[in-house]
């Protein structure tokens, strides 16, 4: 059996600390905003210093909004021949940031506005290559 | 802004035309709106044209590959990109040269053949060291209707909007559109029909997410003082703006991964941006517009554009809309061309379709669909990664 080479969605955006995977930002200390995906500069059109520092996010969030992508997705997402309908959620992080992501571990019906989750690294789909992409998605807490 | 004219349009019928080149679609709007405004090709001083992004390079370069099967004329050729806003840019651009007193007479025109189902993804050739968040997010599975559903679903908890209001948009565009013989889709839909289709997005429906279609726009713009020459009935663009997204936006946004909302900046903030700006050029309010058509990619467009445009409150426009008063007849008819719900939409040339219909309305030609009295037309294109213009016209 050939083993299946696990191969990240991009390079800089996510990391392991102490075992727990954390998505990879920019903090600007000069306005104290935060950026993800990782960026060279602030974005805040009023911040003048710019003074940016890569820092990891907060592992757990809120729900803010969701949604279910009942039809597979189209490429370059690999969908299996028995794809189920996956939930779809914006997560406000405790730095004010939403992240959006696909939620596993729950099924469509479960997820609500408010509904406390957590950050995973986990195989978004398997490529022609038969390598799994990692990708971030949530779960419940 | 100083005041421009509209001598001529033309608009082939939206559909789906696998053997027809999008360059033939675009010459045949062309035509009839030359005929339109009696003024042959060779009149035509400066082109304007929409560039697309299912086309190749040479979808890129649209407006030079249309001015060869035009004839070429040497005349300067802008090709322009601004998302699924670019044909309201295109508006813009051309009204810009006239009012610079670079031309009298400007083409704009656009031509798109979308692809089927959900948009797919573009190919990027050259390596970023960060993957943009346009590659990531179709990777990660996020088509556009995704977008829609996740601000939809705030909307309907925020204001108490129901799956119900959601289908009664489609009831209602697909109403006006069935008497619209340059739409694709001309069957009235019942609410039930429509509560019957499948969730695509939970919230969003089949039937509440427009289709992608081929289509086709021509519009003749013209100085005012020369107008005259040409028509005794110009259409006046009171203003064509452009906007863009302010800092802090709120809306999950095509194609963000994140997004982080600041106090006091609106949803949607790029299209509130262009109305206003549009409101500003023209000196007109949103009372003073006799109808609307707006960017209806999905029901909860339709609701939110509504609102964004200034025709009722924050979290009002289920109501207005159960009120009846959008349908035409109503104090605010929306849409009347029956939208892209009824159109299915051609990316770079939906915006066309738009201005077709104003000038039709303005011009008191629309027949059983006609805004009785129409004086103030408005219209708003909605583009991926902020883009958005909005058309004031008015006769």
């Amino acid at each position: 059996m050939t083993e299946v080479k696990q191969v990240p969605i991009g390079e800089g955006l996510f990391t392991v600390v102490d075992g727990e995977p954390r998505l990879i930002a920019t903090h600007c200390k000069s306005c104290g905003d935060y950026f993800f995906p990782k960026t060279f500069t602030c974005h805040n059109p009023k911040c003048k210093e710019k003074q940016v520092e890569e820092v990891k996010l907060s592992r757990r969030g809120k729900v803010s909004t969701y949604s279910t992508m009942n039809y597979p997705p189209p490429p370059p997402y690999v969908a299996p021949e028995d794809y189920k309908p996956i939930p779809v959620v914006a997560v406000e992080l405790p730095e004010k940031i939403n992240i959006i992501a696909m939620m596993e571990g729950c099924e469509p019906k479960d997820v609500k506005i408010g509904m406390e989750v957590e950050l995973v690294i986990t195989p978004l789909y398997k490529n022609k290559n038969n390598e799994e992409i990692l990708c971030w998605k949530f779960k419940p807490v | 802004m100083k005041d421009i004219a509209i001598i001529g349009v033309g608009l082939h019928p939206w559909g789906k035309f696998p053997e027809k080149p999008w360059t033939q679609m675009a010459a045949e709007a062309a035509r009839e709106a030359l005929g339109d405004a009696g003024i042959d090709w060779t009149d035509v001083q400066t082109l304007v044209s929409g560039s697309q992004l299912w086309g190749g390079r040479k979808g890129i370069y649209s407006g030079n590959y249309f001015a060869e099967v035009m004839g070429e004329t040497g005349l300067p050729i802008i090709n322009v990109n601004n998302a699924c806003a670019t044909a309201g840019t295109v508006m813009s651009m051309a009204s810009m040269i006239i009012g610079a007193g670079q031309a009298d007479i400007v083409m704009a025109v656009g031509a798109d053949k979308s692809a089927k189902g959900f948009f797919p993804f573009l190919p990027v050739y050259h390596q970023e060291p960060i993957p943009s968040n346009d590659t990531l997010r179709w990777q990660m599975g996020l088509p556009n209707p995704m977008y829609w559903a996740l601000e939809c679903r705030k909307r309907m908890i925020k204001y108490g909007v129901t799956d119900t209001h959601l289908a009664k948009v489609k009831v209602a565009t697909s109403k006006h559109g069935a008497l619209n013989p340059k739409a694709r889709y001309r069957k009235e839909f019942t609410l039930e029909e429509v509560l019957a289709s499948p969730l695509v997005t939970d919230p969003l429906r089949l039937l509440e997410i427009c289709a992608t279609s081929d289509g086709a726009g021509a519009v003749i713009l013209c100085s005012m003082d020369k107008a005259k020459k040409y028509t005794t009935k110009p259409i006046t663009i009171a203003a064509a703006s452009v906007g863009s997204p302010l800092y802090g936006d709120p809306t999950t946004r095509i194609p963000v991964v994140s997004f982080t909302p600041k106090p006091g900046v609106p949803i949607i903030s790029e299209s509130a941006v262009a109305a206003k700006r549009a409101y500003e050029q023209s000196g007109i309010g949103p009372k003073d517009v006799d109808f609307v058509e707006v960017p209806d990619n999905s029901s909860w467009h339709y609701l939110q554009y509504l609102e964004t445009m200034g025709f009722c409150g924050e979290g009002e426009s289920h109501h207005l809309l159960e009120s009846g008063e959008t349908m035409i007849g109503g104090r605010i008819p929306v849409c009347p061309s029956g939208g892209f719900s009824s159109f299915g939409e051609a990316t770079m040339a939906q915006g066309f379709a738009q201005v077709y219909e104003m000038v039709l309305q303005l011009r008191g030609q629309c027949k059983d669909r006609q805004v009785e009295g129409a004086k103030v037309g408005m219209s708003e294109v909605y583009g991926a990664a902020g883009n958005n213009s909005a058309v004031i016209l008015k006769r």
